[in-house]
C-alpha cells in the first residue's frame, strides 16, 4: 500500500502523525516529510486512518482517490 | 432586523447570530452546537444582518467544503480585519492572526517550530504534573467545579510553562484571564493592556539577560532580514495568551460535560485508555468553539453569491464539523468515527499554531481526570450553563463522585 503525499498542501496539522506516528514522519516545524510513503504490512489500517484525518487533503491512499 | 446592504439578494437573508440566536445566549443544560443544527436547512451561504460582535452583518458559510475554499484563499478572503488593533489602539499588532501571506508566511515559518509536535512532547511532563496537582487538590472532596478548579488554572499554567514564567505568578494571570473572558468591554481592554505591559517588561528583562525561552528566541529572530519590532513581539505574546486560554479551557469543559452526561462514553474511555486519543479528536469535532472571520478584498461572486469588497465572511467551525454532507450522523459522538476531517483548528495557512499543544493538553487532562477521579456525574440540582458567541463556552460545571 502506498500513500501519496501532496507536500504543497500540508499545513502542519500533524493529524496523520498523531494517529499513525510510525507511518508519517514530520520535520522540525511539524510538516509531513516530502515524498510518497510505502506502508509496511500490518500498518495499513492506521495509515488509512491517518490519511483520512488530513483536513487539507494532502494525503491519499494510492488507488483510493 | 439590522439593515441589509443593497448588493445582498433578499432570498439569501436569514436571521442568525452566534451571540443571540436560540441556544446561543446563556442556557442552563444547553448544547449550543446542537442548537445550531437548523442552520443547515438555510441556503449554504446566507447573509445574517446581525451576526457580528458589534451587531453588524456577515455572510455565513455553512458547508465544510465551502469553508475550506474561503479559508484556503487569503487573496480574496483576507485576515487583515484590524479587529484587535481597532479595539486596542496601536500598542501592538496581532500577528500572525491578523496578517496575510507573504508576511504571514514569514511569521509562521519562524513560529511553527516553537509549537511543533516535537516541542510539545518536551512540555508533556511539566503539563502533566500541573494537571495532577490540580486534580489531587479536589479529589477527596468528591466534587469540583471544573472551570475554576481545573480548566482555567491548567490552561494558564501551561501558558506560563511555555513562556518560562514562574508558577508563583499564576494568580495574577488567572485574574487577567477572568477579566478578559468575563469582564465588560472596558475590563477586557484593560486586561489585555496589562498582559501586554507584562510581556513588554519581560522583553526588556530578556534583552538584558537572554535565556532559552520564547521571548529570548523572538529577540534574536529575523523576518525578511530585519529584527522583529517590539509591537510584533508583544502582539505574539498577547495572542498566545488570549488564543490558548479560553479555547483550551472550554474544550476541557465541554468534554467533561459530555462524559458526565453520557455515562456509556465515560465507561468506554475508562475501559480502553487507547481510545482517549481518537475520542479527544471526535470531541474536538463535536464541540468546536471558534468562528474564523475574513474580509472580502475585492468584489467577487462566490458560488453565485455576490460579495462586495469589505464584506465580512464568517466560517463557524461548529457548522463545518456538523455538516451532514461531510459527517454521517453529525450530532452523534462516535469515538470510532472514520474520516474525521474536522476543522476545529481552522484550515489552510492560518491553521491554529497551538493545535498540537491544545491536543496534548486535552489528552493529558482527560487521562489524568479519568485515572484519578471515580465515575463522575453532573451534580443534581446544579445546571451547567453554556453559551455561544465568538468562543463557545461552559460557564460552570459542577461534577460529583461521592
Amino acid at each position: 500500500m502506498k500513500i501519496k503525499v501532496d507536500f504543497k498542501k500540508c499545513q502542519g496539522n500533524a493529524r496523520c502523525w498523531s494517529l499513525a506516528p510510525d507511518v508519517y514522519k514530520l520535520d522540525d516545524a511539524g510538516y509531513v516529510l516530502e515524498g510518497d510513503i510505502e506502508v509496511q504490512p500490518g500498518q495499513e489500517a492506521l495509515a488509512r486512518r491517518g490519511a483520512r484525518a488530513c483536513p487539507e487533503r494532502a494525503l491519499t491512499v494510492e488507488g483510493e482517490e | 432586523m439590522a439593515s441589509v446592504p443593497d448588493h445582498v439578494p433578499p432570498d439569501l437573508v436569514r436571521e442568525f447570530s452566534i451571540y443571540t440566536s436560540p441556544g446561543m445566549e446563556r442556557t442552563p443544560n444547553g448544547c449550543p452546537h446542537a442548537a445550531m443544527g437548523y442552520v443547515h436547512k438555510f441556503p449554504p451561504i446566507f447573509y445574517s444582518p446581525s451576526n457580528a460582535f458589534d451587531g453588524g452583518g456577515t455572510w455565513v458559510v455553512t458547508r465544510a467544503e465551502d469553508q475550506r475554499r474561503v479559508l484556503g484563499d487569503p487573496a480574496t478572503f483576507s485576515s487583515r480585519r484590524g479587529h484587535f488593533e481597532k479595539s486596542m489602539g496601536e500598542e501592538f499588532v496581532i500577528v500572525p492572526l491578523e496578517s496575510d501571506p507573504p508576511a504571514h508566511t514569514y511569521y509562521r515559518t519562524l513560529l511553527n517550530p516553537l509549537l511543533s509536535p516535537k516541542r510539545v512532547e518536551a512540555m508533556e511532563a511539566g503539563a502533566r504534573e500541573r494537571a495532577v496537582k490540580l486534580i489531587e487538590a479536589f479529589r477527596a472532596k468528591g466534587s469540583c467545579e471544573v472551570m475554576n478548579d481545573f480548566a482555567y488554572p491548567f490552561a494558564v499554567g501551561v501558558f506560563l510553562q511555555f513562556l518560562g514564567i514562574d508558577e508563583s505568578r499564576r494568580p495574577e494571570f488567572l485574574a487577567w484571564a477572568d477579566e478578559l473572558l468575563h469582564g465588560t468591554n472596558e475590563q477586557r481592554q484593560m486586561a489585555m493592556k496589562k498582559v501586554a505591559a507584562f510581556i513588554k517588561d519581560l522583553l526588556e528583562q530578556r534583552k538584558q539577560e537572554p535565556t532559552d525561552d520564547f521571548l529570548s528566541f523572538l529577540l534574536k529572530s529575523q523576518v525578511e532580514g530585519r529584527s522583529l519590532t517590539n509591537q510584533e513581539m508583544t502582539g505574539m505574546g498577547v495572542l498566545l495568551f488570549v488564543a490558548g486560554l479560553d479555547t483550551v479551557a472550554m474544550a476541557i469543559g465541554f468534554d467533561l460535560y459530555h462524559l458526565a452526561r453520557e455515562q456509556q462514553d465515560q465507561a468506554r474511555l475508562r475501559g480502553d485508555r487507547d481510545l482517549i486519543k481518537p475520542a479527544v479528536e471526535e470531541l474536538f469535532r463535536a464541540y468546536a468553539t471558534i468562528t474564523p472571520l475574513r474580509r472580502v478584498t475585492q468584489d467577487t461572486v462566490f458560488d453565485g453569491v455576490p460579495m462586495k469588497k469589505g464584506d465580512v465572511v464568517s466560517c463557524p467551525t461548529m457548522l463545518a464539523n456538523r455538516d451532514p454532507v461531510e459527517f454521517p450522523e453529525p450530532d452523534k459522538v462516535d469515538f470510532n468515527r472514520e474520516n474525521n476531517r474536522h476543522t476545529t483548528f481552522a484550515y489552510g495557512p492560518h491553521r491554529c499554531i497551538g493545535s498540537h499543544l491544545a491536543r496534548r493538553e486535552l489528552i493529558i487532562g482527560l487521562e489524568e481526570f479519568l485515572d484519578r477521579i471515580p465515575i463522575f456525574r453532573l451534580k443534581p440540582g446544579d445546571a451547567p450553563i453554556t453559551y455561544g458567541g465568538y468562543v463557545f463556552g461552559v460557564e460552570n460545571l459542577v461534577l460529583d463522585w461521592t
